[in-house]
């Protein structure tokens, strides 16, 4: 009995989380003149809405370039970030607390302090509207050196040590013995990019002109102000936006809650 | 884990090229690809099939963008700019200033066109700046009265037609105004785009900026009367919808803004707007049953309608400006200006296509037989010049923000157009301290008489729209 | 051997040292530089060293100073999201049946927050057909303007900063600060509580019980005091998120708007940058907007929990 009124609470609250996504996709079934009065279910169901989305702008391309940057980001970010981590938890070497430190500052930085001198560094290296202008700057991320650091300097020492008597290289400690016990830590950080560079709208904003190369959250501003207010196909473009990310966080959601707790960052 | 990486690496590769693959490949082979930013009006595509169908050597393709000069200013800078892009009045100087407008003076004099003569003079401002021609305008516009003939119809009231002044108007848009029980309103007499709010200045005899451009003139006593009025409208005599109303109404879709589908919606007697409010309303099957003619708008002290419209520029830092003067070109000829006003993308920018059986009776379009209406406001037409001395961004970042309190009924008229005049000239000094060459421009200006050549300075109109 | 050491280190951390100095730490200083300069994109104005005339120019703008009281005011759904998030947590670490059912469930708006949940939000937010003004009305209340009002509930002036008695409402800011806290109430801060309080040492409020106290006396003498480092952590998170934060608020449901009111230092900076090509002042206040970030961070360690550990 005592057990009931949390039950209560924790359904009223998770209710309110969840009736404004409940709201999204009944929108993104009914025609537009119904968007705005308040029967919550369609009278009648129009599931072309989705169609219409893809016909009145390219959203698979969007889709795509989405994924795709995203992909290589978090890609080149767990690889560059897994090195660094190694090499800032397991390696000796001088200066390495220094650099550490300014790792960590710089952190604190807000966005908007490198916006405009990268901004300016693309324009240099001809990378405006292009692809690598998106992967690139983001590759190399002061989160996830730090977040890996944490995460390798939990695991014992014990292994590699073990490992270097037998003559292993610290080549080999890394791929063979740290990294397949990093996993976890891994994981967490590949979900954090993925997620922060899939929902990225500053960056592409002022660095993508062409429509082939557009992602989905630009995708779906331009598609909000031009198209006048569809609030019906706004809808069903977000319910498709958001959709790889459920995805993705009912899958990772165990990962995620541990990485979560031991980064002790929001990504 | 080695492998993983691997076959993540792999993955990523083949993906690349197949993103290498999906990029787009435009222009036939033979031609000179010319890309061109504009917005994504669906008549563009019209007017590149147009061009393209006649031309030899370039094949044009739309660019649509919708987040304006900035990402064309850099990226022209950068190298990776289009070839032609649209702009405005407002925009011109900033981008003759950033140097990436190109200046088509003596090319234009060479082909013995002198389009100062041809188009409609308060269009001028679209292309001139500092007595020199940077683009051809695409189209010109002043806005007329757009009246819903079925509610008129219904109120058992006439048809309006002008010319007529704001007082004779109030009590006919009172009375096509209902409102419930409630106080619900359920139709407005009158809409409008609030971006044209300068049309109540000019007409009240008033003006945004001094004829030099040195001052803002938003405080004279014509200004605050003009705003006064625009504000009455909605809270005195509750013919327009205040912007609370008007979010409630909006929720339509199609091309365009808010009002235009508000009005086809049947949701108000008359709107103010400009005749590309056609290009989206001659769409019955969005606005089924809708019947609509045309009215000049009222005037006050003066009658005069704000001109606004579009021009098309060369990119200067483009290796293929020569090419692109081609389609500059083909905007003067009567393929391209017939197709505008065949198409309702506001107004041909040269009077004389603006002539004759083949406009004003478009037999595609049988009940628009008011096209003379348009043309003769186009003559009435007054541009609104912003001020070469401040970024018009800036500018319009301050007046946006007195004018939302105007317009949400927060503020008194007077004070707020006073404390957007006096910030906007603050910032003129400031932006004078910073540039020597503007200060120079501007004592030179204000030594003169007050009576400034004209051409001596860049005269603009201020718009965005089709 | 110091040299052979760093021949070892060197091939791990170069790649990425190499893209953070591009992309980090050479921007930030660059940006730097960039605020002593009046550098402008367009051409018309020279470059030229402008000394510390942009922070001159910035103590005198009025527009900085309302921004930044916009900024602060978003501060204030800090502390509502943070205690929410850990009565939430207080109430799933009660070995609750369905705990990974409800996390997901809590976790999701954050998960999800973006541009497509803003443009959800706008629609709720419509005066008129928006669900939230009908559920208000239905209770007989009167339904604030939301998005379209300059009102806020401690009464900011519009124009300057100060109290100004009409302002006194619920308006936009109040609409973006409730959009926030629904998304982060059940986001990372409830999960790091909900981590701490798996680690609180059970015999520790065993004990507590065993001596009388109820529920809240436990809480509040053994439960918080285990949590302050949680707290101090995400305290300061939040401050460093909070005040960069707003930009994109801003940019897809406000438009900075009504009458300036949404606009953060972050979309002035923008604004400023990208819209009004003045990169030398921006990169100024910018920098204005780390130091201020900075001083808060620095704040909160001297005065928060000591016994933090990075």
């Amino acid at each position: 009995m005592k057990k009931i009124f949390p039950h209560l609470l924790l359904i009223a609250i998770a209710a309110t989380s969840l009736l404004p996504f409940l709201w999204m996709v009944l929108a993104s079934f009914k025609p537009l003149a119904e968007v705005e009065k308040l029967n919550p279910l369609p009278t009648v169901w129009h599931p072309e809405n989705y169609k219409k989305v893809f016909e009145q702008v390219p959203f698979a391309r969007y889709y795509f370039n989405s994924v795709f940057v995203a992909a290589w980001v978090t890609f080149l970010t767990c690889l560059t970030s897994a090195l660094a981590g190694f090499g800032f938890a397991r390696l000796q070497w001088p200066g390495r607390d220094k650099v550490f430190q300014l790792y960590l500052g710089t952190m604190m930085i807000p966005g908007v302090v490198t916006m405009i001198p990268n901004y300016t560094l693309m324009v240099k290296l001809h990378l405006l509207d292009s692809y690598q202008g998106l992967i690139v700057p983001a590759a190399f991320s002061a989160f996830g050196t730090f977040l890996m650091r944490q995460f390798l300097l939990t695991i014992p020492p014990a292994l590699e040590e073990a490992a270097e008597l037998d003559g292993a290289s610290p080549w080999q400690v890394f791929w063979d013995v740290i990294l397949p016990l990093a996993k976890p830590g891994m994981v967490t950080l590949a979900i954090f990019t993925f997620m922060g560079n899939y929902g990225s709208f500053f960056w592409p904003l002022v660095l993508i002109k062409s429509e082939h190369l557009r992602t989905l959250p630009i995708g779906m501003l331009f598609f909000d102000s031009i198209y006048g207010r569809q609030t019906n196909l706004i809808m069903a473009a977000s319910v498709m936006n958001i959709i790889p990310l459920v995805i993705l966080f009912v899958t990772c959601q165990r990962f995620l809650v541990k990485g979560i707790q031991l980064g002790a960052v929001k990504g | 884990m080695r492998f993983f990486f691997l076959v993540s690496l792999g993955t990523l590769m083949a993906l690349s090229l197949l993103a290498w693959k999906l990029e787009p490949r435009f222009a036939p082979t033979g031609k000179t690809p010319l890309v061109w930013v504009s917005d994504d009006n669906p008549q563009r595509k019209l007017q590149i099939a147009t061009f393209n169908a006649q031309s030899k050597s370039s094949a044009l393709r739309l660019d649509p963008n919708n987040s304006g000069m900035q990402k064309i200013i850099v990226q022209s800078l950068a190298g990776v700019g289009p070839d032609l892009f649209d702009t405005n009045a407002a925009n011109l100087p900033v981008m003759v200033a950033a140097d990436v407008a190109w200046d088509i003076t003596d090319e234009l004099k060479k082909r013995g066109i002198a389009l100062e003569r041809e188009v409609w003079p308060s269009t001028l401002p679209l292309i001139r700046c500092n007595g020199r021609f940077y683009g051809v305008p695409a189209n010109a516009c002043t806005n007329a009265l757009f009246i819903n003939k079925k509610l008129f119809d219904k109120a058992g009231l006439p048809y309006p037609s002008g010319p007529w002044t704001w007082e004779q108007f109030l009590p006919l848009a009172q009375k096509l105004t209902i409102r419930d029980a409630r106080g619900k309103p359920q139709q407005f007499g009158f809409l409008m785009d609030w971006w044209t709010w300068p049309q109540f200045v000019i007409q009240w005899g008033g003006q945004v900026y001094s004829d030099d451009g040195t001052r803002c003139t938003l405080d004279s006593p014509e200004a605050i009367a003009g705003v006064q009025f625009l504000h009455d409208l909605i809270y005195k005599y509750k013919v327009m919808p205040s912007p609370v109303e008007e979010a409630a109404m909006a929720t339509q879709g199609g091309w365009g803004a808010g009002s235009i589908t508000q009005f086809g919606g049947n949701r108000a007697a008359m709107g103010f707007g400009g005749r590309w409010w056609l290009c989206t309303l001659r769409k019955k099957e969005q606005f089924p049953g809708l019947s609509l003619t045309v009215a000049e708008a009222p005037h006050h002290k003066e009658r005069v309608f704000l001109a606004y419209g579009r021009t098309t520029a060369i990119n200067k830092q483009s290796p293929r400006r020569e090419q692109a003067l081609e389609y500059l070109l083909h905007m003067t000829g009567p393929a391209f200006n017939q197709g505008i006003n065949a198409q309702a993308d506001a107004l041909a920018a040269f009077p004389k296509y603006c002539e004759g059986e083949r406009y004003l009776h478009n037999p595609e379009f049988p009940e628009e037989d008011k096209n003379d209406v348009w043309r003769d406001v186009m003559a009435a037409g007054k541009p609104n010049p912003p001020s070469p001395f401040i970024s018009s961004q800036l500018a319009d970042r301050i007046m946006g923000r007195q004018l939302d309190l105007v317009k949400n009924d927060q503020k008194p008229v007077a004070d707020a157009l006073k404390a957007a005049a006096s910030e906007i000239n603050a910032e003129i000094q400031k932006t004078l301290q910073r540039d020597p060459e503007l200060k120079k421009r501007y004592d030179t200006l204000k030594n003169l008489s007050p009576a400034p050549l004209p051409g001596a300075r860049p005269s603009l109109g201020k718009g965005s729209s089709s | 051997m110091k040299r052979r050491q760093l021949a070892i280190a060197l091939p791990f951390i170069l790649p990425n040292l190499l893209g953070f100095m591009l992309f980090t730490a050479g921007p930030v200083l660059f940006s730097l530089c960039i605020a002593f300069s009046n550098w402008n994109l367009m051409r018309s104005v020279p470059f030229a060293w402008t000394g510390l005339e942009n922070f001159v120019t910035l103590w005198h703008d009025k527009d900085f100073w309302l921004y930044f009281a916009n900024t602060l005011y978003f501060l204030i759904g800090m502390p509502f999201a943070i205690a929410g998030s850990l009565a939430l947590a207080l109430l799933l670490s009660q070995k609750i049946k369905g705990l990974v059912v409800y996390r997901t469930l809590l976790y999701l708006p954050s998960f999800t927050s973006g541009v497509a949940l803003m443009i959800l939000w706008k629609a709720l937010y419509n005066p008129d057909f928006g669900p939230i003004n009908y559920a208000i009305e239905a209770l007989g209340l009167h339904a604030p303007q939301w998005l379209l009002s300059t009102q806020n509930i401690v009464g900011l002036g519009v124009e300057k900063v100060g109290f100004d008695a009409k302002q006194l409402g619920l308006g936009a800011r109040d609409a973006i600060i409730i959009m926030g806290v629904w998304t982060a109430i059940g986001g990372s801060n409830m999960l790091l509580y909900l981590a701490a309080l798996t680690n609180v040492p059970q015999d520790l409020t065993e004990a507590a019980e065993l001596d009388g106290a109820n529920r809240w006396q436990v809480f509040r003498n053994v439960t918080w005091p285990q949590l302050a480092p949680t707290t101090f952590f995400i305290t300061v998170m939040s401050f460093i998120g909070g005040l960069q934060g707003g930009f994109e608020q801003a940019r897809v449901m406000t438009g900075g708007g009504p009458a300036g009111t949404t606009t953060t230092l972050s979309y002035y900076i923008y604004t400023k940058a990208f819209e009004e090509f003045q990169i030398g002042y921006a990169s100024a206040i910018s920098w204005v907007l780390f130091s201020i970030i900075f001083v808060i961070t620095v704040i909160n360690w001297k005065f928060g929990n000591k016994e933090v550990a990075y």
